[in-house]
């Protein structure tokens, strides 16, 4: 036994947490997908702990696909802030209320 | 016998039906012809067929129109000796009207439409005068009162014409709503509406309130179509129609048809007491107020309008005195003389240039003989001379209401005689202000057509000499018409005294008129229209005192509820909910504020929400 | 049991850099952090037996994501955010804390407090880079291929967004 998964999920969760609370808080719109990077990392730690608890190659292959549609969705959302950045010359998300009611 | 009857109705319905889908396409006489053979087929029908009247007249169904339930409305005829006596006075004077209007439109673009609209309302003249029960009556009821208001605002780029079109058909149409009320009233009572069953079964009622009622709703009806108070202001209006429309609807017959409704209902109306003094009451109190009109009109028509109402006034008093064979004389003999009257005056106005008003008139005699003596006949007749159709007419009005002998019926008669001295008067104005003096317009006269003229000549000598019809015993006559209407109790049987009285009240009566007529209208003045005389010119401004009772509160419910229900309140009310709507929107909306993170909140929330819940759903169990 | 310290030492260099990312201002040194982040991470998931998706992690993430981080970062000359009073109601402003507050605890309770799984061992035990392909490209066949295609529609839709005006007239007069 390498350490109780108690443990391995504490450290998950913080690491959720911590990028949660990144999301929420920052306005930079490159430091919000930064927190989201972080949120998806610790679902992978959870998924490999998980592999690594029952012995199974699944959880494994779940964060390679994690990985695949990060890269995804990253190239979207960067040529997105890059695109958000020419109309406004800022990427501060207060700014980018248009849809306000 | 069957076929003559149904000719009587099927050839002005052909006839108009004809004109009005085909008439324009047809050369320019054939119209004319049509119209005007049509009517006549009718008339020579209908004097064909006038034997089968006799007694208890004839009955024909032709086929059933509707059936609901119970309610069975039948098209049939009943020709009885009232509607023959009627329908012959209605296809007479209309043939005789037609030959006239075929002259007198000669010149008129529109005389399809003319002749196809005269056509239909004499098919709906006589459809209310032989129905046998009171929906078909009531069809032609409405059917006289469309063709009405279409010839009255004939000539309709002229506003004027087409308001007073407008108005007839309106106000017409309060009396109607009363005449359906008290039809679908006797059917709830009768489970009927055959005339003939309801007069056969109206005793049943005598003594009830009901129908006291029921006459009263009829009455009203009644008062609509004849123009009498209080539903008289369209009839002076009505005469912006072309004369012999005049004539024919607004003189000799769809005024009549009032008349004509309560004769047919008699047995019924004469059951309440009540409802006949009301009748007498109405008919004498219009006669006296139109004759008081007539003394200050100006227009020929205008003045022959007034005396029509005046007129008709009597005939219901005859109906109220219960008399009649009174009323349906007076009605015969005034069509035939009112008739002449209205159509002398469209040769009048033709030959003074097109002129209407009296003022304007003046040494006519020298411009046309034969009008003079045409319009003369009709004056005399009406105005009561002695020996002509009026003067038998309305004496024997006067007398039966003399006959009675209690103190209403003599306050009647007084009145009646008191209006009979103003019609003298106001007919020997007229014939002094049109024939005396010299020519006062500036005109040049326009020479009225032959067929003007000669269609005339049979009314005069009808007028004049209608009177044989109903004379009474007193001058050796055997009152023909009371006894072809089965109604001998109509026939007075007064003492020699009272009788020589009563003729001389007439004729002292006439020859006052004449005389005031004569001092006062020799020599003609002009006079502003003021005080008294304006008042009677606007017809005791009842035009006025309608517009104040009734529509100007009319308009201002309207605008209470335009404005104030609907704007108010139900627009309030649906603002009110739109703008908590919008202003709940308004709050919620600050939700939508645009920013990411926010929305967030949002989407967190509910997880943690549903998270939460099933935490503690797992906690508890 | 070297193992063991080895994790939690990973374990506190991952926290500890992700949260300095978190708080850079700057957002070069937030990457930066993160990609010493993400190391720790690749080395715990070698520790948990998972050595292609440890080498993948430092690849993929490291190597190519966080890399495209930068390149938009210095690209765009990113000045930094200004702090800016929020126009949002004062209640709004704790709901951040609240929230986080709240999710840690869901979290912990849900993951760690009722899992019955939490309180076993992790045992030694690696997927060999064969088994792993070998399931990857069986039964996950489909699902590789799905991804494939997302990865193909993300390279199109990037490149569509990042056209400018300029050149996306210039390019719609070309065809």
């Amino acid at each position: 036994m390498i350490v109780p998964m108690e443990h391995l999920l504490v450290l998950a969760t913080l690491l959720f947490v911590l990028g949660f609370s990144c999301v929420l808080v920052r306005r930079n719109l490159i430091l919000i997908l930064i927190g989201v990077e972080i949120m998806i990392n610790a679902v992978g730690l959870v998924f490999i702990g998980a592999a690594a608890l029952w012995q199974q190659v699944d959880g494994q292959i779940m964060v390679l696909l994690l990985m695949a549609i990060t890269a995804a969705e990253v190239a979207i959302a960067l040529a997105l802030v890059v695109h958000l950045h020419q109309r406004k010359q800022s990427i501060d998300v207060g700014l980018f209320d248009e849809m306000r009611g | 016998m069957a076929t003559l009857l149904v000719l009587i109705l099927l050839l002005p319905l052909a006839g108009g039906v004809v004109n009005a889908c085909f008439g324009n396409r047809l050369p320019r006489p054939v119209p004319v012809f049509i119209a005007t053979g049509s009517v006549i087929g009718s008339f020579l029908a209908c004097v064909g067929s006038v034997t089968a009247a006799a007694g208890d007249g004839y009955r024909l169904t032709l086929f059933t129109w509707l059936q609901s339930g119970n309610f069975t409305a039948d098209v049939g005829l009943l020709f009885d000796p009232l509607a023959a006596v009627m329908a012959l006075m209605v296809t007479g004077v209309a043939s005789l009207i037609h030959l006239y209007a075929a002259g007198y439109m000669e010149e008129d673009p529109d005389q399809t439409r003319f002749f196809a609209l005269l056509n239909l309302f004499v098919f709906a003249m006589l459809t209310i005068v032989l129905a046998d029960n009171l929906l078909l009556l009531f069809l032609g009821w409405e059917g006289v009162g469309f063709c009405s208001y279409g010839l009255i605002g004939f000539w309709y780029s002229k506003k004027e014409n087409a308001d007073a079109g407008r108005k007839a058909f309106i106000v017409t149409r309060i009396g109607d709503l009363f005449f359906a009320a008290a039809l679908l009233w006797l059917f709830a009572l009768f489970g009927t509406i055959g005339i003939e069953v309801i007069n056969g079964r109206a005793g049943e009622l005598a003594g009830t309130t009901t129908v006291t009622l029921l006459a009263l709703l009829l009455l009203l009806g009644a008062c609509g179509k004849s123009a009498q108070l209080p539903l008289m202001t369209w009839l002076p209006d009505a005469m912006a129609g072309p004369t012999p429309v005049s004539a024919l609807i607004h003189a000799a017959t769809m005024v009549t048809a009032g008349v004509y409704l309560l004769c047919r209902l008699f047995p019924l109306v004469s059951l309440s007491p009540l409802a006949m003094a009301a009748i007498a009451l109405v008919g004498v109190a219009t006669a006296l107020y139109a004759a008081t009109c007539a003394l200050a009109q100006h227009e020929i028509k205008r003045v022959l309008a007034y005396s029509t109402m005046s007129q008709v006034g009597y005939m219901f008093l005859a109906v109220g005195l219960g008399s009649v064979s009174a009323a349906m004389f007076h009605l015969i003999t005034h069509a035939f003389f009112k008739a002449l009257l209205f159509m002398t005056a469209g040769c009048l106005i033709n030959l003074a240039g097109h002129e209407n008003d009296i003022r304007r008139m003046g040494g006519m005699r020298q411009r046309s003989q034969a009008v003079f003596w045409l319009f003369s006949a009709g004056l005399v007749c009406l105005a009561g001379a002695p020996l002509t159709s009026g003067f038998f007419s309305k004496d024997l009005i006067l007398a039966t209401a003399f006959a009675k002998g209690d103190l209403f019926h003599q306050g009647l008669y007084g009145l009646g005689v008191l209006t009979a001295a103003l019609t003298s008067f106001y007919c020997f104005r007229l014939a002094y202000l049109v024939f005396g003096g010299d020519f006062r317009g500036e005109e040049l006269p326009h020479a009225p057509h032959a067929l003007m003229l000669w269609p005339l000549l049979p009314l005069a000598v009808l007028g004049l000499g209608a009177g044989l019809l109903n004379l009474p015993h007193l001058l050796g006559g055997h009152s023909w018409l009371s006894g072809w209407l089965a109604r001998e109790e109509d026939i007075l049987h007064l003492s020699l005294d009272t009788e020589y009285l009563l003729v001389a009240t007439a004729v002292g009566v006439f020859v006052l008129g004449w005389l005031a007529a004569h001092l006062r209208y020799r020599r003609f003045r002009e006079h502003e229209p003021r005080g008294l005389r304006q008042f009677l010119l606007q017809g005791w401004n009842f035009d006025a005192l309608f517009a104040r009772v009734l529509v100007r509160p009319f308009r201002a419910a309207g605008r209470f509820c335009s404005h104030g229900i609907e704007t108010g309140v139900i627009e309030g009310l649906l603002a009110g909910c739109a703008a908590t709507c919008v202003s709940w929107g308004q709050r919620l909306r600050t939700l939508a504020d645009g920013r990411v993170n926010h929305y967030l909140y949002g989407l967190l929330w509910g997880m943690l929400l549903i998270v939460g819940w099933f935490l503690l759903r797992a906690v508890v169990s | 049991m070297t193992a063991t310290l080895i994790f939690y030492l990973l374990g506190a260099v991952a926290l500890v850099t992700t949260a300095l990312a978190i708080i850079q201002r700057n957002p070069v040194y937030a990457v930066i952090y993160l990609v010493k982040s993400i190391f720790a991470l690749a080395l715990i998931f070698y520790l948990l037996g998972a050595p292609l998706v440890a080498a993948l992690q430092v690849i993929v993430y490291a190597g190519a994501i966080m890399v495209l981080f930068l390149f938009v970062i210095m690209m765009l000359e990113i000045t930094p955010v200004s702090a800016r009073k929020s126009s949002a109601p004062g209640w709004l402003s704790w709901t951040p804390v609240v929230l986080v507050a709240l999710v840690l605890a869901v979290m912990t309770l849900l993951l760690i407090g009722l899992d019955p799984v939490a309180e076993q061992g992790i045992p030694r035990w690696h997927a060999t880079p064969r088994d792993f392909g070998y399931a990857l490209f069986n039964e996950y066949a489909l699902a590789v291929k799905i991804i494939s295609f997302q990865l193909s529609f993300a390279a199109v839709g990037a490149f569509h967004i990042g056209l400018t005006e300029r050149r996306r007239a210039r390019m719609e007069k070309d065809s």
